[in-house]
């Protein structure tokens, strides 16, 4: 199985804080992963760091074969050549959305694959429609994001995501600007793009959700992987994770 | 009364040139005070605030009075007095309009940063094409106010003794010992003032496709 991510002893503090205490995990191409946690355990800086939004103090990752930073003398160095090829291949999904709110629906999603890629108008037009008709949306290339909900606002922010074809997608609590019904709608999105075998990321907080689309998962407290294994959300060994688990049945 | 007008008409003209030059210039040099105001180097920062401050902490009647005079004093040399007019409009509504656009920056979720950087674009892709039209948008409303109290400055250029079109109608009101001339001044500043309200009124409504 080829592996697409290879994080090892990921280590990040703010100021003498330290949010991320030696973290190591590897997905394989197709697989699943969640992350769960409590807040503030360092979930998103997490994903923040792999997806180049914030930098590592220390240790080591590989994305599909290609360093981005290396642990050398208890410093991440990174490697500024394939920081853009690995930014290429990550894709980010914000609990925010994060649309551009002065371009419409399609333009969301064409933008980037015009600037980035240099894909000619049609050709990211197809793409972008194609995407949006995958999402159910395609009603809604003309319309701006304000005129839309907020899980349309998601699918579209996940279509935009998609359309720079990604071989990773990372998802930051998709959900959790959502009430209920919009986040059936983006669960069923993800759970779509799990079937065809996209790699993903996700940080939830759905774990009926997470336990059904994982292939793995890791539990993190207090900036360290307290227990990792599908089995934490059945048969939890660790009492850290029973109660966090156990905290959401109701 | 024909040759008032036409006088007025000539200060007029005078005021505008000053009204757009000021515009010219200090529109985009606002931009870069802004960036120097919000400068990670500490030293920047201060110098620039420092600058807002006493832009903003003194009258522009003294600063024109102070850009007209100081080259004098300084360095024995001077330049015409509309040159120096333009100068200090310019400096004191850079300082204003570098205020009016960090608020504008300033608003912005860092979240249009983050999307940005995540999809790829360069820096100045995103500002230029993500960030900017956001601001203009943002800063549409206090902008106008600054460009309708601008245009209403220009009558202070008379101190330094540039002939605009208030300083015309003064004159004229004391040659002729009336206040007519004071009077259809005030008309021309109101009519001026109310095509650039329109415009600004057009658009806000322009930008007000998308929240």
């Amino acid at each position: 199985m080829q592996e697409m991510i290879r994080l090892t002893d990921l280590k990040k503090s703010f100021g003498s804080v330290e949010v991320l205490k030696g973290i190591s995990f590897s997905v394989n191409r197709g697989q699943v992963l969640s992350i769960i946690g409590p807040s503030g355990s360092g979930k998103s800086t997490l994903l923040r760091i792999i997806t180049q939004l914030e930098k590592a103090d220390d240790g080591s990752l590989v994305i599909d074969g290609q360093e981005l930073f290396t642990s050398r003398s208890g410093q991440a160095v990174y490697n500024r050549e394939n920081a853009r090829a690995i930014g290429l291949k990550t894709g980010l999904v914000f609990q925010s959305f994060n649309l551009f709110p002065h371009f419409n629906v399609l333009r969301n999603i064409t933008e980037a694959q015009r600037a980035v890629l240099r894909r000619s108008k049609d050709e990211s037009e197809a793409k972008a429609m194609q995407l949006l008709r995958k999402m159910e949306l395609e009603d809604k290339a003309l319309m701006y994001p304000c005129q839309l909900s907020g899980g349309q606002q998601q699918r579209v922010s996940i279509a935009r995501a998609l359309a720079l074809d990604p071989e990773i997608l990372f998802f930051d609590e998709p959900t959790s600007a959502l009430d209920p019904e919009l986040t059936r709608e983006i669960l069923h999105v993800i759970r779509a793009l799990a079937e065809e075998k996209m790699t993903m990321a996700v940080v939830t907080h759905e774990m009926n959700f997470a336990k059904a689309i994982s292939d793995n998962a890791i539990f993190m407290d207090s900036g360290v992987i307290v227990e990792q294994g599908t089995e934490l959300f059945s048969d939890p060994k660790e009492e850290r994770t029973r109660k966090f688990i156990s905290s959401f049945d109701s | 009364m024909s040759s008032l007008l036409v006088q007025m008409l000539e200060g007029t003209v005078t005021s505008l040139q000053i009204f757009f030059l000021t515009l010219l210039f200090s529109l985009p040099l606002g931009f870069v005070v802004a960036r120097g105001r919000m400068s990670k180097i500490r030293i920047v920062r201060w110098l620039i605030d420092l600058y807002i401050q006493i832009m903003r902490g003194t009258p522009l009647i003294l600063q024109l009075i102070f850009f007209y005079f100081a080259p004098f004093y300084l360095f024995g040399a001077s330049y015409d007095r509309f040159t120096a007019c333009i100068v200090a409009f310019v400096v004191n509504y850079s300082a204003y309009f570098a205020e009016i656009y960090r608020s504008g920056l300033q608003s912005i979720d860092k979240g249009q940063y983050e999307a940005s950087h995540v999809l790829g674009f360069r820096k100045s892709y995103t500002f230029f094409h993500i960030i900017l039209p956001q601001v203009i948008k943002k800063i549409m409303p206090a902008l106008g106010n600054e460009v309708i109290t601008l245009v209403k400055d220009t009558a202070l250029a008379q101190t330094i003794g540039v002939a605009e079109l208030f300083r015309v109608a003064q004159t004229a009101s004391s040659r002729e010992f009336s206040t007519v001339p004071i009077f259809i001044a005030g008309i021309f500043y109101f009519v001026m003032n109310y095509i650039v309200s329109r415009i600004f009124v057009l658009a806000e409504k322009k930008l007000d496709y998308y929240r």
